[in-house]
């Protein structure tokens, strides 16, 4: 039997409340396991990343979250020891497939990293450029690309006298919003984001939550964070990742975020959002 | 919620799997004609034509190799692959470049040298043995005693003087470390041929000494020098800091601590980089003819008289150009690369006898 | 420990500084007093180098004057010391030219192998590779030397005389001698195979250590393998790689024994661009020639062409360290 458009839950909290039915889904996993060497760190993870809305995914360092989403645009494979198994379904094309070319994925899946890695030879209008040039896209009147990019991240004012400046002359926080910029440029339709904050000030902090925001109107976004506020301001839906002692991570809970954060229905969720361990 | 259907029978994984590394059918197929049709229209136009190779493989296999990688690349991936498979062909043309180098390199010494290789040519020395001189008679063994002769020399003056410079640099951090490093890279681009010809002038035209092994020694410890300088740098920046610290701590004088500690800790690592300074200089031939000179006799006096070494021997008899002397040419070449060969081996192995313990 | 941090802060305490630990005891003055000298033997020997060579060959350059490097003249042997004429300048070019001609040759090939070696070749093949280069820069010049005299130049010359017949009318491919040996491009060929180790070990080097965070920006936005190394891995290289091409300079322009064996030195004309041509020159290899029946004087010539030869690549040595060591300093930043 052709399982590939039957979703099935292995278990009833491992769904989006709100699936299958009433929103569209570009990116979803089902059954996905995840090796580093021999030993199995992520388990059975079924999720579904609902069009134009943001999911956080949430819990204890180590337990598996940015390999997850490495996962989802095919970076999982250039660490050494990477494996996996099971299926991550791109507008119902598994992306593992032998016939799909990672670096179109990739394109269509972007993602924005931890620390902020312009790149540090080039120019401010360079960087936002540099993913059409990496994906070899075709563009024109490349001056609106920049300004519509820049201002989407909202970084246009504070840069747009200097694009030609190098990006290592940016603060912190505006590195980071320039490389939002930068992949927006590419349209992905689903952009993935790990822990984009942590290494910056609240205010950084807060301007790049309000672009989360603002690009989430025609986008999918994945965040991982560790910051129970942040999930709460930013996301629409939550998803609850634990490793057991030292047990393969597994989505605990996955929910619409006031759910999981006002009534958990698992025990450990709601003592991890209320800060009892983690 | 929808309705739960049927469970389905989910699979269980309990191996770890690399979906990336599963071929697609189609690319295979595509990677065969990429492996093979380029090949074979060389192969043709080999056989067909009667020119060289050489041109055939610029002119013919080449651009038909990055030309079929390329339409391969568009039909079968994506016309954005098309700079890998470029740069794949490419970098795979000079991997086999380099290769085929090497092999040549070590096939010719070893198949030109090995048959001159006998006991006697090991242990004979070159009295009585005119260019032409069968090859049963006469070897390199004088010029095998006087290479040892010259590299001891070598290794007396530069070891110590390396040693110290990078015992300068890494543990009394001298007010001068910056610059010894700085004179020490500086060195290190010092040509042979010119470190010949400062003690030529040094020594030989000031009539201080004559051709010997010592003005040999002399000038492969100016070549020595920076490579064991800059190798026991390497090995001293390991030595934990802790271990000093403890060492400082009871009270031990710096000479105590770096003589006590610091060297026997790092003993194995700088013999490494004795090993390399020698390895480095063991084949030079333009300073030694400027400063041992040669000679057909065993000459055991380090200090008097012109001396012959494994590279003059090479130089010597690849100038006169007879058949037999260009054998004996290849086998001393097959001596000196089977030293170099065996000197780096044994670094090898301390550097891993270090790692392991 | 700095949480209750508020009472030191209201005295601010004049800081002391601690200068280099002096040395107690005799012996231990002793020992560090040798370790100077010792360290400080790098500095001697190149003031030594210079002021011998200077002293002895001057002179040879006071009578030639500037014309001793731009003079194309060599009239040694004869009896009279004032018949004799020593200029180096077709040497001087030719040095240069073979460096020039080897760093065009080597480095595609440098730059392609560890590319191969460090973004495509599997680890164990990459490990492999490492080693091999490793070897490859061992091989002892003389070796090279032999091997580039009596098994490459037959091969070369097949190229070059099919480089004649199809590119021929190109002023730089032209030879009117029939002689297809013994010329700079041969040359050239064994000396780049001389400088592929050393450029390619100090290339891999800076290209492993292009950022991981930079890498995984590049194939995040959907860069190939070559969009990767183009647009990140080779600008962040770049320094480095200009550093090992200037060391790879350095050891062509300083490479003796080979180049004696596989050029024909002609010292009378320059022959500045006919690079099939059996004629050629190099300052180093002159030396070795021109030694074993030198008068006196052209010894003294001799040495100021090894000065001439030490300053060049003292300088080439120096520009690429300090290129190799700042661009070191720019990928730490």
């Amino acid at each position: 039997m052709n399982i590939k458009n039957v979703r099935v839950p292995s278990s009833p909290q491992d769904v989006h409340p709100n699936k299958p039915g009433d929103a569209n889904v570009h990116l979803e996993t089902q059954n996905l396991h995840v090796w580093f060497g021999k030993r199995l760190i992520l388990e059975k993870v079924n999720l579904a990343f609902p069009e134009n809305s943001v999911t956080a995914l949430i819990g204890p360092s180590g337990c598996g979250k940015s390999t997850f989403i490495r996962v989802l645009n095919r970076m999982h494979e250039f660490i050494p020891g990477a494996a996996l198994a099971g299926r991550v379904l791109y507008d119902g094309q598994d992306i593992y497939d032998a016939a799909v070319d990672p670096v179109n994925i990739r394109t269509k899946v972007g993602m924005v990293f931890q620390k902020p890695n312009p790149f540090p030879t080039m120019s401010i209008r360079d960087n936002v450029l540099s993913g059409l040039k990496l994906a070899q896209m075709t563009y024109e009147n490349s001056e609106e690309i920049v300004r519509t990019c820049l201002e989407r991240a909202s970084l246009w004012n504070e840069v747009k006298d200097r694009l030609d400046a190098s990006a290592s002359s940016l603060s912190g926080g505006q590195q980071q919003r320039l490389c939002i910029a930068r992949s927006l440029a590419v349209s992905p339709k689903v952009l993935l984001m790990d822990e984009p904050c942590s290494a910056l000030d609240p205010g950084s902090t807060r301007r790049i939550e309000d672009t989360i925001r603002e690009i989430s109107s025609d986008m999918t976004v994945v965040i991982v964070t560790h910051n129970m506020a942040q999930a709460q301001r930013v996301s629409d839906y939550t998803a609850f990742f634990l490793s057991e002692d030292g047990a393969p991570a597994q989505v605990v809970e996955n929910a619409k975020t006031e759910e999981i954060f006002k009534k958990p229905k698992d025990s450990r969720t709601n003592d991890y959002v209320n800060g009892l361990f983690g | 919620m929808t309705i739960l259907q049927e469970k389905p029978s989910e699979e269980v994984f309990t191996e770890p799997q690399y979906p990336w590394r599963k071929v697609n059918p189609s690319t295979s197929i595509t990677n065969s004609i990429i492996v093979v049709l380029p090949i074979s229209i060389f192969a043709l136009s080999f056989f067909l034509t009667d020119l060289p190779g050489a041109l055939l493989f610029i002119v013919i296999f080449l651009p038909v190799q990055i030309l079929v990688a390329i339409f391969a690349t568009i039909w079968g991936i994506s016309k954005k692959r098309v700079g890998d498979a470029v740069l794949s062909v490419l970098s795979l043309v000079a991997f086999s470049f380099v290769i085929a180098l090497m092999g040549s390199v070590l096939f010719s010494v070893f198949s030109r040298g090995l048959p001159a290789i006998s006991l006697s040519f090991l242990t004979q020395n070159n009295t009585y043995i005119s260019p032409t001189t069968e090859l049963d008679y006469g070897g390199v063994g004088h010029a095998l005693l006087g290479t040892l002769m010259v590299v001891a020399i070598g290794m007396i003056i530069s070891v110590p003087l390396g040693i110290a410079s990078a015992i300068y640099i890494t543990d009394m951090k001298g007010r001068l470390a910056g610059f010894v490093r700085f004179m020490v890279q500086a060195m290190s681009g010092v040509p042979s041929i010119v470190a010949g010809l400062f003690i030529l002038a040094a020594f030989i035209l000031t009539d201080v000494s004559g051709f010997s092994a010592l003005t040999g020694g002399l000038a492969y410890s100016i070549l020595m020098l920076p490579t064991v300088a800059r190798t026991s740098e390497e090995v001293l920046k390991l030595v934990p800091k802790e271990l000093r610290d403890a060492a400082i701590a009871l009270g031990s004088s710096r000479a105590r601590v770096i003589m006590k500690i610091v060297l026997p800790t790092a003993r194995t690592g700088i013999l490494t980089a004795v090993i390399l300074g020698v390895a480095r200089v063991i084949g030079e031939t333009a300073p030694l003819l400027l400063t041992t000179s040669n000679t057909n006799g065993t000459n055991l006096n380090p200090f008097v008289d012109a001396v012959s070494t494994i590279p003059v021997y090479i130089f010597q008899f690849l100038g006169s150009g007879y058949p037999t002397a260009i054998n004996r040419s290849w086998g001393a070449a097959f001596v000196l690369l089977t030293t170099v060969a065996i000197l780096f081996a044994i670094a090898r192995i301390v550097e891993r006898s270090t790692k392991k313990g | 420990m700095d949480s209750d941090g508020s009472d030191h802060l209201k005295e601010s305490p004049t800081p002391r500084y601690f200068g280099r630990e002096k040395s107690r005891t005799r012996s231990d003055k002793a020992f560090s007093g040798s370790v100077v000298v010792a360290a400080l033997s790098s500095l001697f020997i190149l003031v030594a180098i210079l002021f011998y060579l200077a002293t002895s060959s001057w002179p040879a350059l006071r009578k030639e004057g500037l014309s001793f490097i731009t003079g194309s003249t060599w009239i040694g042997g004869l009896d009279d010391p004032s018949q004799q004429v020593f200029q180096i300048w077709p040497m001087l070019y030719g040095s240069f030219l073979n460096a020039l001609l080897a760093i065009i040759f080597a480095v595609p090939i440098s730059v392609l192998l560890a590319i191969f070696i460090v973004f495509i070749a599997p680890k164990k093949i990459a490990r492999a590779l490492t080693i091999v280069v490793d070897v490859l820069a061992a091989i002892p010049s003389g070796i090279i030397g032999i091997w580039g005299f009596l098994v490459f130049t037959p091969v070369a010359e097949g190229w070059a005389r099919l480089i004649h017949q199809y590119l021929g009318s190109i002023p730089i491919f032209v030879n009117n001698q029939d002689q297809f040996t013994r010329s700079p491009f041969i040359t050239a060929w064994v000396l780049g195979i001389m400088i592929v180790p050393i450029i390619t070990v100090v290339a891999r080097e800076v290209l492993a250590q292009t950022p991981q965070d930079l890498l995984d920006a590049a194939r995040g936005l959907g860069g190939s393998l070559w969009g990767t190394v183009r647009m990140v891995a080779l600008p962040h290289a770049r320094g480095g790689i200009v550093g090992g091409v200037m060391l790879g300079l350095g050891r062509a322009l300083g490479e003796t024994v080979a180049i004696y064996f596989v050029l024909n030195l002609i010292f009378e004309r320059v022959n500045y661009y006919r690079i099939l041509d059996p004629e050629g020159g190099s300052v180093a290899s002159m030396i070795i020639a021109k030694f074993g029946e030198a008068t006196p004087e052209e010894i003294q010539a001799l040495l100021g062409a090894g000065l001439v030869l030490f300053l060049l690549t003292l300088v080439v040595n120096l520009i690429a360290n300090w290129i190799v060591a700042r661009s070191a300093r720019e990928r730490l930043v």
